[in-house]
């Protein structure tokens, strides 16, 4: 009788756990209520920092690197002893204040990588509207420092009404010096030349000996044709879009001088 | 041989390594030797379709009682008789192995993203504020189809989408445009019947106005590529190219249900 | 287990919180009066106020299904015992009716415990559905009063009203009991239906006092839910039947019991799948109607944040049509002359995992980036067109008609036709079988070949083609075994003890599945009380994810199992056993000729 009871119990609960588990194994996806952000108006910084708390968490997708602290930096919490990012961010970069360095951050991720990770993190201007991206600053401020947006940097920021046809790409400089088009278009955040550089991508040093003109094109236009051995690692993180960036003229530039580097 | 074959215990092992192998390989390899498009099957579906084809075996072989107990006996015999003890002992021995090297893998942390499950279709919000203009999607037709001439809202369209779209999405609308693998997910191919043909034109109007960045949680906005392009192009412009879209590909798009009741 | 030890403390905290909370709802008038405009919600602790309320809402529904749905069986049990010879079935149905009177109050208090949770959780909400739909509350309470007092009349006056027209009466009074509930619950649905789909005129600045009341309840999605109700309850009904004969069964310790409650369990089990192969229909024409109401909410409901919900109930309801089928496999066993067709129940097996296979196939994977990289998006290039509702609904017929056939084999076991054309109306049977599986099959394809409006036709075409072959072959069937030899008698209670843990299975998953589906129904109004007209503003406005709501269904089938446990033990104490020895004649083959004809309403 005892048994039987206890088999009884078994099937029940194994039955009722096993869905359970099931619907907790699959990701979880819940419905949100839709808040209305007026961003443009007279907005508070009160209201740009829970605006911004809800961006990290949310939509933003910040949480998928930041806080697992093995892609990339902790904000939220203590990072090495240096405190949590609103702390820390004044000190990031030499003449550069908080709300700049964070701003930069988010809009030219690569132009600063904290040293110990890679360059991976997406140009946030790309999902993110102007005014989400300062909630976004004011938000991270807020997190061990005094938070300085205000109205005026989100008035600033927004878009000028289109019309018509604008240009899809962002405007570009015109010069055709190949090593300032390096600076500009911050090859050398990962890779080498001359003085200037880091060692995260194959240095360009000597590029031209071992590699023709059409590789060249061919990797600045599509990066994950090939990888270079030893590289494997950093594959897909060269951004794919120097094509839409680069004139045919500044790619032709570039190219030829690349390939003049024995 | 054969009365091998014919045991039950044998014949749920079969069963599952033949299903194992048609999960995992055979709906990947076997249908593009027929011209058919196919690939690999995601580790979770392929975890449900086995956990469900272990289930029809057992029900198989415990539904007559003859079938059932010969199925047991060879596991009570190995869970007894004195002459097992080996295989007994290797069982005691693997059986944990597995346990650990399954929680190992589970808990050993990676540098991978996470999965995440994004719905390709998510559901468009009622209203949409197209730069200042509220807009509401129920209900909503092209309005360029009942003015003007097709042919002119085709050739403007046209126009429209090789100056922005055709990047990304291809000169022949299947989604392999020149940038097109460098994104994870890749953009929208128009030709595939699962795409454009499923979707009310009104829908593909918030996808076009409110790019990757508008899209709700469940379509995992922070994974798409697409500009909202509200900030680019002007209502009619989205218009004529939603109509050269349909009209290029051949496809028509969904229309409202027209029956009874009608939309509020 | 022991019932009375394991039980005993939720109980008392029952009656405890219930005492309180009548205490509450004194004290809370008259603080509420000054703080009414301030206070839109109240909280409540570990749950908070929103858990509080699903769990109440939802533990009393489960037993106000099982509460409706058990009368309109045992109605029928009775009349199948009144109008037929066997005296079992008027036994069976007296020993269902007693287990309603103990899970009747039990109703009552949870419906009790529902309404102070409302008004003392969402007072602001409360105030605005009683200002709508305050006289149908009033007549709400005055139909549970008579149901409550022909329920009493029902089940005290069997004895006394047992002979000649007097029996009659009682049938009669069995019917305005069901006339009663039916009334009552179609009452209780106007409510929530508003919620859902309130009419189109009514707007977030409607006053709730200038809504009239019957455009109110007779809203789009009133009648849809009010008949998916009804069918459901009796799915649901027959299957706590068959898990209360299954426990009996195992725990018996005769030959005698074990037959009874073998054969009770059958019949519980019998009403709950033929119930549950209509259920698809109902569930469809509400489905439809939410569609044509509002296409937003359709698109959330299928294809939004709860798309994955699906799969959990195509995956519940795979195990509902194994767990059946296998039921009655194993039950052949016991049935002379069923050994010849126990080579096709493997072939019924092959088509039932496969439907479940094509069912449960989502059609957005979860897949990690590498996955995703090589399918070309989270869509599989080839599986993705198992995703789709074609490919689903032509699964789900299919195993609708594989589950009618497990059945009919079953009943054909022991009988041998004596009429002449018996072998010519098999041959018309199989053919029937046949051509209803090519239509299904052949609209599934054609399916993909047309445009979205047209496909959604089509599943009426599958529908209506398994329908008439369903009902063709069962009158077929009916007519060909009138008078038919039998092979011997059913063996009653000769059935292994992995059967009767099928019928459990089936019961629990009943019950979760109708905690999944109401946090569906509910789950679809998304962050609105009643949709597009009352916003909610409390902190639990958010809808869950999928594994918060199913823990939160857990908890609530966990609280209505342990209190069924124990109304089913207080029934034994009334009664040890119903157990009555069948006449000797006739008896063994009167339980599937008379359940042919129930079963013919499908």
């Amino acid at each position: 009788m005892g048994a039987t009871n206890l088999r009884i119990a078994a099937v029940v609960l194994g039955t009722i756990g096993l869905y359970t588990v099931v619907c907790n194994a699959i990701p979880q996806v819940e419905s949100e209520v839709p808040r209305e952000m007026n961003l443009s108006g007279d907005v508070t910084p009160e209201q740009l920092v829970s605006a911004g708390e809800e961006l990290f968490n949310g939509a933003g997708g910040c949480t998928a690197c930041h806080g697992l602290g093995t892609r990339a930096p902790n904000l939220l919490t203590d990072e090495h002893g240096q405190g949590t990012i609103g702390a820390r961010c004044g000190t990031r970069k030499p003449g550069m204040t908080c709300k700049d360095y964070l701003h930069e951050s988010l809009v030219k991720p690569t132009a600063y990588v904290v040293p110990g990770y890679q360059p991976i993190m997406p140009d946030m201007s790309r999902t993110l509207s102007p005014a989400q991206i300062w909630a976004l600053v004011a938000f991270l401020e807020s997190q061990g420092g005094e938070v300085t947006v205000s109205a005026a940097d989100v008035k600033a920021a927004a878009p000028a009404p289109a019309q018509g046809v604008a240009p899809a790409a962002p405007a570009r400089s015109a010069t055709t010096d190949p090593v300032a088009l390096l600076r500009e278009n911050t090859c050398l955040t990962c890779h080498h030349l001359g003085s200037e550089g880091t060692t995260i991508a194959p240095p360009l040093d000597h590029i031209g000996a071992t590699r023709t003109a059409d590789y060249i094109r061919r990797s600045i236009l599509d990066p994950n044709a090939d990888t270079a051995k030893g590289y494997e690692k950093v594959a897909g993180i060269m951004p794919k879009d120097f094509g839409e960036r680069l004139s045919a003229a500044q790619l032709e530039a570039l190219v030829r001088y690349l390939a003049s580097r024995k | 041989m054969k009365s091998r074959l014919s045991h039950p215990f044998v014949q749920a092992l079969l069963i599952l390594a033949v299903a194992y192998l048609l999960f995992r390989f055979g709906i990947a390899y076997i249908p593009p030797l027929l011209g058919v498009k196919s690939a690999p099957v995601p580790h979770t579906v392929l975890l449900q379709y086995m956990l469900t084809v272990a289930v029809g075996v057992l029900l198989y072989v415990s539904a007559t009682e003859d079938r059932w107990r010969a199925f047991k006996a060879p596991i009570q015999r190995v869970l007894v008789d004195p002459s097992q003890r080996l295989y007994r002992l290797a069982l005691l021995v693997t059986v944990p192995l597995l346990a650990g090297f399954i929680t190992y893998r589970q808990v050993r942390p990676s540098v991978e993203a996470p999965p995440n499950l994004r719905s390709i279709h998510p559901a468009p919000p009622s209203t949409i504020t197209f730069r200042g203009k509220t807009m509401t999607l129920a209900g909503l037709e092209n309005p360029l189809r009942k003015e003007g001439n097709l042919r002119d809202h085709v050739e403007e369209g046209r126009r429209v989408y090789y100056q922005n779209c055709v990047a990304c999405h291809g000169d022949q609308l299947n989604g392999k445009g020149h940038f097109a693998h460098g994104f994870n997910p890749p953009p929208a191919d128009f030709t595939d019947n699962g795409t454009i043909p499923q979707l009310t034109e009104s829908f593909v109007f918030w996808r076009i106005a409110k790019g990757g960045r508008g899209l709700p949680k469940e379509g995992t906005p922070w994974n798409s590529a697409m500009p909202a392009w509200e900030d680019f192009l002007t209502e009619r412009e989205i218009w004529a190219v939603i109509i050269f879209l349909y009209d290029q590909t051949g496809w028509t798009p969904r229309t409202w249900d027209t029956a009874e009741g009608g939309a509020r | 287990m022991t019932p009375e030890s394991r039980v005993s403390f939720p109980r008392l905290a029952g009656f405890g919180g219930l005492v309180l909370l009548m205490l509450g709802a004194v004290a809370v008038p008259a603080f509420a009066q000054q703080a009414a405009a301030a206070r839109d919600y109240g909280n409540f602790p570990l749950v908070g106020g929103r858990g509080a309320i699903w769990i109440a809402a939802e533990v009393h529904l489960m037993f106000a299904a099982f509460v409706l749905g058990v009368p309109l069986f045992a109605v029928t049990v009775e009349a199948i015992g009144i109008f037929g010879t066997d005296k079992r079935y008027d036994k069976l149905a007296k020993e269902f009716t007693r287990l309603l009177l103990i899970a009747y109050s039990a109703t009552a208090i949870w419906g009790a415990i529902l309404v102070f949770f409302l008004s003392t959780l969402y007072p602001k909400f409360w105030t605005y559905m009683s200002t709508i739909f305050h006289v149908s509350m009033w007549v709400y309470v005055g139909l549970f009063f008579f149901e409550s007092f022909t329920l009493y009349l029902y089940y005290y006056g069997w004895e006394s009203l047992k002979d000649g027209i007097r029996k009659k009466i009682h049938l009669g009074l069995g019917v305005l009991l069901n006339l009663w509930g039916t009334a009552v619950m179609f009452i209780a649905d106007s409510w929530l239906s508003y919620m859902m789909s309130p009419p189109p005129q009514v707007s977030t600045d409607t006053a709730p006092e200038t809504i009239r009341l019957w455009s109110a309840m007779a809203n789009a999605t009133w009648m849809p839910i009010n008949i998916h109700r009804l069918i459901a309850n009796v799915v649901f009904g027959g299957s706590i039947v068959g898990a209360y004969a299954a426990y009996r069964f195992l725990a018996a310790r005769t030959d005698e019991e074990r037959a009874h409650y073998d054969w009770m369990g059958y019949v519980g089990n019998f009403i709950a799948i033929s119930s549950l192969l209509i259920l698809p229909f109902a569930g469809y024409w509400l489905g439809r109607e939410i569609y044509q109401y509002d296409q937003g909410m359709g698109i959330t409901m299928m294809g939004g944040f709860m798309s994955w919900l699906w799969i959990i109930q195509a995956f519940l309801i795979g195990v509902l049509f194994l767990a059946g089928n296998y039921y009655l496999w194993v039950g052949m066993a016991r049935i002379p002359g069923a050994e010849r067709f126990t080579p096709y129940t493997r072939w019924i097996l092959g088509v039932l995992v496969l439907g479940v296979l094509v069912w449960s196939t989502p059609h957005t994977m979860i897949a990690s980036r590498a996955e995703q990289a090589a399918m070309g998006g989270s869509h599989h290039p080839l599986l993705g067109f198992l995703g789709v509702m074609s490919a689903k609904n032509t699964a789900v017929n299919l195993m609708i008609l594989s589950t009618f056939l497990s059945y009919l084999l079953y009943r054909r076991a022991n009988k041998r036709p004596s009429v002449s054309w018996a072998r010519a109306a098999t041959r018309v049977q199989a053919a029937l079988f046949a051509i209803s599986a090519a239509i299904v099959i052949f609209f599934g394809v054609y399916g993909y070949f047309v445009t979205a409006i047209v496909r959604i036709g089509f599943s009426v075409y599958q529908v209506l083609s398994v329908i008439v072959t369903i009902v063709t072959v069962l009158v077929l069937d009916v007519l060909m075994l009138r008078g038919a030899e039998s092979r011997g008698a059913i063996r009653w209670g000769q059935m292994p003890a992995r059967s009767q843990y099928a019928l459990l299975v089936l019961a629990v998953t009943f019950t979760w599945l109708m905690g999944l589906m109401g946090f569906a129904r509910s789950g679809i109004r998304q962050h609105w009380h009643v949709w597009n007209v009352m916003r909610d503003t409390s902190p639990w406005a958010a809808t869950p994810a999928l594994g918060y709501a199913s823990k939160m269904i857990s908890v609530c089938v966990l609280i209505f199992l342990a209190l069924i446990a124990i109304v089913f033990w207080l029934g034994g104490l009334v009664e040890k056993s119903t157990y009555a020895p069948p006449a000797a004649a006739g008896a063994e083959r009167a339980p599937e000729r008379e359940l042919a004809i129930a079963g013919g309403a499908d």
